[in-house]
Order: structure tokens, then sequence, then C-alpha cells
């Protein structure tokens, strides 16, 4: 199994000042210098690439080559996410890093923004009837408030992930294995498949929460499980393993195409 | 004289409080003045249950409650008595409680972020009175978070150091001002965080500020006039000894901060201050050398600040592996014979023993899985593993920068010679960047990723203080930011990420209670006593909880 790296850059006692950066937001990058721009790729290829691609194309992270980022609409809010993260969600922050460091990230991304944006395959019409009949894909998830809420809703999937993810979490669903920055636990596997034995049976869901003498998950019909660690006979962490069916055999490629491009244009909005 | 808390009510006479009040005098029984924290109460804090005078419960900083009332037959039966909820700021960023609480005659006092002082009745939890200094927002807090450790006592006086680089002595019964001194300048990266520690007469605290490249200082203060009596710098100028570990301009912005509560022996009237990372933290080549004395412990004369001796743990650190961890003083049988000593679990991922006499090295044994060292040789030197320093490229090394433990307490059980240790499992990918010191911003020259979140864990861990070997181990499921407290009842109380607070039985680390306080744990147990029934505090999230056995 892939190890799962965080890529969050922290410090001595986890996080740093905000007002150290006050000073950036002065920082115009308009007229960024080529240097600066190249110095800011090399840090981001330390730091994002694994997640927002090489090119920026994206992967875990959507893709940064779009002109207008929801999160980061200004050079202001672009600071700030790259600093802080987007609590929450898989975007971690990068608490340390200095101003320059900060101004010559941000200019990089900004510059991604000006490349061509990947061209989406296949068609969103068609992928939508594919997710609603033969995928019966409701029956696992949420969009825009309609479905089961077995695996993670996907309102907005098209704003979180880019289309390589899509197409590897619908044919290989094990393949995926996102990540979720959190506060006090650091960074976690979004949806990682638990696997608890006790003398009623055996029960495999998707981990909602843990500590150490508990652990909390969703089973493949939806419903809640809360184990006492010590009353269980085993339990264990599957990484790797996925409570989702591949589709990779029962969809023909350009049904594939179709419904990648479906979740690709699934932005939050109706 | 001082107002203290009396309990005026239907129970007043109740013998349980009356012994509170008998301890401080009998002809005062029953009248509204106490006697107030005196040095000699500050020496005997270790043998008094009742009370917890400083930060460490004590000068030795073990951190352990001779208290016996709960214990593995009883504790299952463990209920919260009271809880207080911090108050909000409106200072943007605050809000994470690393707080110890101190409790004497019947008074808790505890801070909240960034800087404020509460003092609560410690039997009901009900507010005495609160006092807030004005912070800024723009204050500068380069490298950790805003938050603060807890207050020292002494005298009529209750002392706290502040994000803003400020001292302050408080009325220890009303909270008003008795004096304020600035310690340091916050615009260049001077911050205070730590608990400041009470001797006789004297307040002495340390600086945060590493990560910004300041050069660190440990500073002493008339505890009834805030004068300073003496400064320490923990990087020496040029001809001083120590220097000869340094080129060039390096020195001064060194690092080497103090930002955490020191230990003392007074039959040696030595104090003992622990150091932090040389700066720039990651990228060493700007400053070759050893860079004394960052990364150590010194041991001081606290009448001038001298220093009579040092031992370095991590010559020329360039992992941000601060030597700022609590020093415990364990007076016991080493290899046959009696000996005073300095116990301290690094955050390089070594348990060490020295002598505190003399500095001579004792014992360096790894208590967590670590990657950088061969061993420690037989002065205390590490012996380093090639391959073991951030690169540009990175470099995976364990243990993380937060180290295989960080500022968060360990705690000694003297009768049992057993040293917990709160232990974080993770390594990190270092990485090597260029630094260029500006005044007021971060000096890091480099960073890490961290292998977290569930490619991580932690353990609390039970040595044998004497040989640094491990006794028993309790796994959990993320690295801790938590400290630990053991007790004369054979429990160990610890806490985890997940915001559980829990009980182990000291002889097998079996876990015997736990409660979910809700929220993030940051935070120290420590341990005290109301009408003569013993309790146990912690702080989870924005709540401090004190449990008790009915
Ligand atoms: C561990 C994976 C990960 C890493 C590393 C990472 N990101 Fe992200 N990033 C994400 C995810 C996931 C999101 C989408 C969050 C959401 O909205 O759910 C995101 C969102 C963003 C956004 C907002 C995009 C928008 O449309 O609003 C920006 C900008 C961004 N990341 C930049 C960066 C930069 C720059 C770095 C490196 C310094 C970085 N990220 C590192 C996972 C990552
Ligand atoms: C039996 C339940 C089930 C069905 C049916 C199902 N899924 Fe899933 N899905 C899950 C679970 C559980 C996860 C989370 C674990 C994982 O990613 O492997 C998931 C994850 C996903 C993700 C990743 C989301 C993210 O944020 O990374 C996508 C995309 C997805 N499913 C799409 C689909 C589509 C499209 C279909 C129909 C063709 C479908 N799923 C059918 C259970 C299901």
């Amino acid at each position: 199994m892939a190890k799962v790296i965080s890529l969050s850059i922290v410090l001595a006692s986890l996080v740093l000042s905000f007002s150290a950066y006050a000073q950036t937001n002065d920082t115009s990058l308009a007229n960024i210098s080529q240097s600066d721009l190249e110095a800011g790729q090399g840090r981001y290829r330390v730091l994002c690439a694994r997640c927002h691609g090489m090119l920026g194309e994206g992967g875990e992270g959507p893709s940064l080559k779009r002109a207008r980022l929801i999160h980061a609409p200004n050079d202001e809010a672009l600071f700030s996410v790259i600093s802080n993260g987007i609590p929450g969600t898989g975007m971690p922050a990068n608490w340390a890093l200095g101003p320059s460091d900060l101004v010559q990230i941000a200019g990089y991304v900004k510059s991604l923004g000006q490349l061509e944006a990947e061209e989406i395959p296949g068609d969103a019409i068609r992928g939508r009837l594919v997710y609603e009949t033969k995928g019966n894909c409701s029956a696992c998830h949420i969009v825009s408030g309609i479905g089961r809420g077995v695996g993670p809703e996907l309102t907005e999937v098209g704003m979180r992930r880019n289309i390589a993810y899509l197409r590897e979490s619908v044919t290989n669903p094990s393949a995926d294995q996102p990540r979720v920055s959190d506060r006090r636990k650091g960074t976690l596997n979004s949806f990682l498949t638990v696997r608890a034995v006790s003398e009623y049976g055996v029960y495999e869901g998707m981990r909602i929460n843990e500590d150490e003498f508990s652990v909390q998950m969703r089973d493949i019909a939806g419903d809640i499980y809360s184990f006492e660690k010590s009353k269980l006979i085993s339990y264990e962490k599957n990484f790797g393993h996925s409570l989702m069916p591949g589709y990779g055999v029962t969809l023909s490629e350009v049904e594939i195409d179709d419904l990648v491009s479906y979740l690709m244009n699934l932005k939050g909005e109706n | 004289m001082l107002r203290r808390v009396i309990y005026r009510h239907v129970n007043f006479c109740r013998i349980s409080f009356c012994k509170i009040i008998v301890a401080a005098s009998v002809s005062l029984l029953c009248v509204s003045s106490f006697a107030d924290t005196s040095y000699e109460q500050l020496l005997a804090d270790e043998q008094n249950g009742d009370d917890w005078l400083s930060y460490s419960g004590g000068y030795r900083s073990e951190r352990f409650s001779p208290l016996a009332q709960i214990s593995p037959a009883n504790v299952a039966d463990m209920k919260v008595m009271w809880a207080y909820q911090m108050q909000p700021t409106g200072i943007s960023g605050a809000g994470l409680q690393e707080s110890t609480p101190l409790v004497a005659n019947g008074i808790m006092y505890l801070t909240e972020s960034p800087s404020s002082v509460t003092a609560l009745d410690a039997r009901t939890g009900n507010l005495l009175w609160h006092w807030r200094p004005e912070i800024s927002n723009e204050v500068l807090n380069i490298g950790f978070p805003r938050i603060n450790r807890g207050v020292a006592l002494l005298d009529e006086s209750v002392y706290v150091a502040t994000l803003d680089a400020r001292l302050f002595a408080l009325d220890a019964g009303t909270g008003a001002v008795r004096w304020e001194t600035k310690v340091a300048e916050n615009s260049v990266g001077f911050s205070l965080t730590l608990a400041p520690l009470a001797l006789d007469g004297k307040i002495v605290v340390g600086v945060s500020g590493a990560e910004a490249g300041v050069r660190g200082y440990i500073d002493a203060y008339d505890s009834a006039t805030g004068e300073r009596l003496w400064r320490t710098f923990t990087v020496p100028e040029p001809g001083e000894p120590g220097s000869e570990t340094w080129q060039g301009d390096a020195w001064q912005t060194g690092g080497g901060s103090t930002w955490l509560t020191g230990s003392f022996d007074a039959e040696l009237n030595t104090l003992y201050w622990t150091t932090g990372n040389p700066a720039p933290d990651w990228n060493g080549d700007v400053r070759p050398g050893d860079n004394l004395f960052t990364c150590s412990v010194l041991a001081l004369d606290p009448d001038t600040g001298e220093m009579r001796w040092y031992f370095q743990y991590t010559p020329h650190d360039t992992h941000d592996w601060d030597a700022n961890q609590i020093p415990v003083l364990i007076d016991a049988e080493f290899e046959g014979e009696q000996r005073k000593m300095l116990a301290l679990a690094n955050r390089n991922a070594f348990y060490y023993l020295i002598d505190r006499e003399s500095g001579e090295f004792l014992l360096g044994e790894p208590y967590s899985y670590q990657t950088w060292a061969e061993g420690i040789d037989d002065t205390g030197r590490p012996i380093v593993l090639p391959n073991s320093e951030p690169t540009r490229e990175g470099n995976l090394v364990w243990p993380s920068l937060q180290g295989a433990t960080n500022w968060f307490s360990p705690s000694y059980n003297p009768r049992t010679q057993q040293f917990f240790v709160p232990n974080r499992r993770m390594g990190a990918i270092f990485y090597k960047a260029d630094a260029e010191y500006t005044p007021g911003a971060p000096f890091l020259g480099g960073g890490e990723q961290a292998l977290d979140g569930d490619n991580a864990t932690g353990a609390i861990v039970a040595l044998d203080a004497m040989t640094g070997l491990q006794q028993w181990e309790f796994e959990l499921l993320t690295p801790p930011w938590s400290g630990v407290m053991a007790t004369a009842g054979g429990l160990v109380f610890a806490s985890s990420n997940e915001g559980i607070f829990f009980a182990l039985d000291a002889r097998t680390g079996n876990p015997v209670w736990n409660f979910n306080s809700g929220a993030h744990i940051r935070t120290n147990p420590m341990g005290f006593a109301v009408d003569d029934k013993q309790r146990v505090a912690i702080i989870g999230g924005q709540t401090l909880f004190v449990f008790g056995v009915e």
C-alpha cells in the first residue's frame, strides 16, 4: 500500500502567527520576477505537487490550471489558503512558510491559472444518466440532496478532485487514498475501511471517528456502529481497501468518460 | 494580610473545611485570613498533596501527586465534580489552552490563552476574579501558538508572563496589578509563554523566539519590585566561554530560547534551566560549530545567574530538537552509588541522566524510535549517523521536528523510580532552505513534511528511571501533545489528541478509567485536595474539568 505522507509544514508547536504574514498582503503578485516564479515552482514541487500535480493538473487536490480559484479569488485569499489551508478539507496549512516563500509559491500558482485548462472527456449529460441508472450511484452517494449517504457526498466533487483521480475512483476505488487535515490529529485517511470482530459478528465499514478506546463506523447499509475496543475480539484498519465496487468492468470506456465528465461538472450548483 | 476563600455557609464547621484553615493557622480558624504562599511552602510542595504550588508540583519537577485516595481499586467511580468554561478574548489565534492550574489555600489559579489569569474557588469552580492584560492582535508569536502555560505563586502575588513579553505581579486575592515589567522586545520575535518559577524573593522567566532568530536568555526579577536582578544569555558573545563554538556574527541571531520552566535544588542552591534550538532551525550551514549553549541544560547560581556547568544534549542541532523539556531532579542510587541526578527525556528521542552537582553524563538511552544517532558516547555526545541532516530534496528522519516528546510534562514516581513519558512516534521529511534574517520574521531555513495522522502513533511509556529501559507502554492513536501525572495511589493520568483523559495502572500500563473531554487535550494534569478529598484536573478544549470520587 502506498505510504501516505502529509504535506503540512509545521513548526515546533504546530502553529505560526498569522500576523507574521500581514506584510505579504502589500506585495503585489502582478509584477513578480521570473526568478521568483522559478523559486516558487521549486517550492511548489516539494510542497504541493503530490496533491495538485507536477504541472498543476490536479489529483487528490483540484487542478490549479484555472483562471478563477473558488477559495482564492484574489491574492490575499490565495496567501491565506496556502498558509492556513482550508480547514476540514484535504488542503493542509503551511504555517512555516516565510513571506518571501509565500509570494513565490502564490505567484507560481497564479501563473498556472494562465495555462489552458485540461479538456474534459465525454458528455456530462449522458454521464448523469449513467450515474442515475446503470451506475446506481445514488444508492451510496448524495448529490444536491438526492441519494443515500453511504459514501462521501459528491455535490462539489468537481471542485475537489481532477479528471484522472475521478476516473480512478470509479474504476478502481481502492486506489484512491485521499486525506483530510485535522488540526488536532494531523493528516488522516478520509475514507478508511475498518473491520471489527465482536462476539455478535463481523462488521466492516468506513471509519467515521476513532479514539484510543472506541471506534465509530458506517457500514455499506448506511448504519452507524460504535464499538468499545476493549470488548472486540479484533479490530483492524484496511488501508487501500474500498467498500465501493469498481465499475471498470460493468461500464464501458465511453460510459466512464461520460460519468467523469458529469462528476467534473459537479461544482456545488444545483 | 490577604483575603482568601473562606467557606461561610452551613457546612462551615465541618472538619473537612476546618482542615484547610487549620493548615494555615489554628488561631485563625474561621477568620478570613491565610498565610500566603511562602518560599518555605514552595520548598515543601512535593510533600503537600493538598496544594499544587508551582508548575511542576514542586522544585524537583516530579509532577507526582502524593495523594493515594484514588487508586486502581476505585478510579472507576471517578466523576466530574465541577467544570469551568474559559472566557473568549476576541484575540485572533488565541484559544488553545496549555495551562497547568495551581492550587493554594483553596484557590485555583490558571491562565487562559493568550495571557489572562483566572482565580477559582477550588472547591466549587466558582469564579473569584479574572484578569486580562491588553494584548494586541498584532502580537508576534513566531513558531508557536498564542498560548500560556500557567502562573507562579509567591507571598501575596501571582506572577504571569505574557505573550507580548511582559511579566506581571498580581495581587493573589483580587487580581489587581502590583507591578509590571518588560522582559523583552516582542517586535523582534521575543515572547513569553512559560509559567514563571518563584524562588526566594525572585521570579525567574525564560523567552521564546528562536524561530525569529532571537538570542535567548534567562532573567530573574525581584518578586517585590519587578526590578531585574540578573540576565544570563544562552548564546555567548565573542570572547565569552562557548563562543569558540560559533563563527562570525551567527551568535547574534543564534536562538537558544528558554521557553519552559526550570527546576531548583535548594540544597545545592542551583537552578536548572533548559535551552532550545539554534537559529535558523534547519539550515546549519550558516552557523558551523556546536552552537553552545543551545539544546542544553544549564546549572545556574540563582543569586547571580552565573553558569556553574552546562550539558549539551544535541550539538549543532538541525532538526529543531529543543531541549525545552522538564528537567526532573532525582536522588537515588545509580550503579551502586548514591547520587543527585537530573533526568530528562529529550525531544531527540534519548533519555538522559546526568549528575546535577557536576554536570557529568551518566546515561543516554533511546526511549523512542529514531534514525539519527547510533547512540550516545561516554561523554554524552550523540554518535550521529550519516544522512540524517535536512536536505534541499528532503530527508526522512525519526523523530519529526516536534520530537519524540515535547514541552508537555513527564512524571516521576520517586517511590517506584518510574519515569513516565508521553511519546510521539512520528517521522518527517526535513528540508533545508535558504535563511535570511529579518527582524520579527520567521528565520527557519527549511521545514518538514510530517508523517502524521494515520501514519504516526504515540504512547505513554514507563521507564525505569535508573536504566532508561521501558517497563510498559500504552499506545495512542496519534502523537500526543499533553503531559502526564503519576500519583501515590498507583495511577498515571494522561490524555490524547482524541480528547480522552484516562488513568493507567502504574504497574502494568493497563487503562483503568477514561473520560471523553470532547476536545483536543494539550495540557498537563495536576492534583490537589479539597475537604480532604483528592482531586485531579485537566483542561480539554476550553473547559477545565475537576474530577474526584465521592
Ligand atoms: C494533501 C494534499 C494537498 C496538498 C499537499 C496541497 N493541497 Fe491544495 N488542496 C487540496 C485539496 C483536497 C483541495 C480542495 C479543498 C476543498 O475545497 O475541498 C485544495 C485546494 C487548494 C486551493 C483552492 C483551490 C480552489 O479552487 O479554491 C489552492 C489555491 C491550493 N489548494 C493550493 C495549494 C498549494 C499552493 C499547495 C502547496 C503549498 C497545496 N495546495 C498543497 C489538497 C492539497
Ligand atoms: C455500495 C456503495 C457505493 C456505490 C454503489 C458507489 N459508491 Fe462511490 N464511494 C463509496 C464509498 C464507501 C466511497 C469512499 C471510499 C473510496 O473512495 O473508496 C466512495 C467514493 C467515491 C468517490 C471518491 C470521492 C472523493 O471525494 O474522493 C467517487 C468519485 C465515487 N465514489 C463515485 C461513485 C460513482 C460515480 C458511483 C456509481 C458509478 C459510485 N461511486 C457508486 C460507495 C459507493
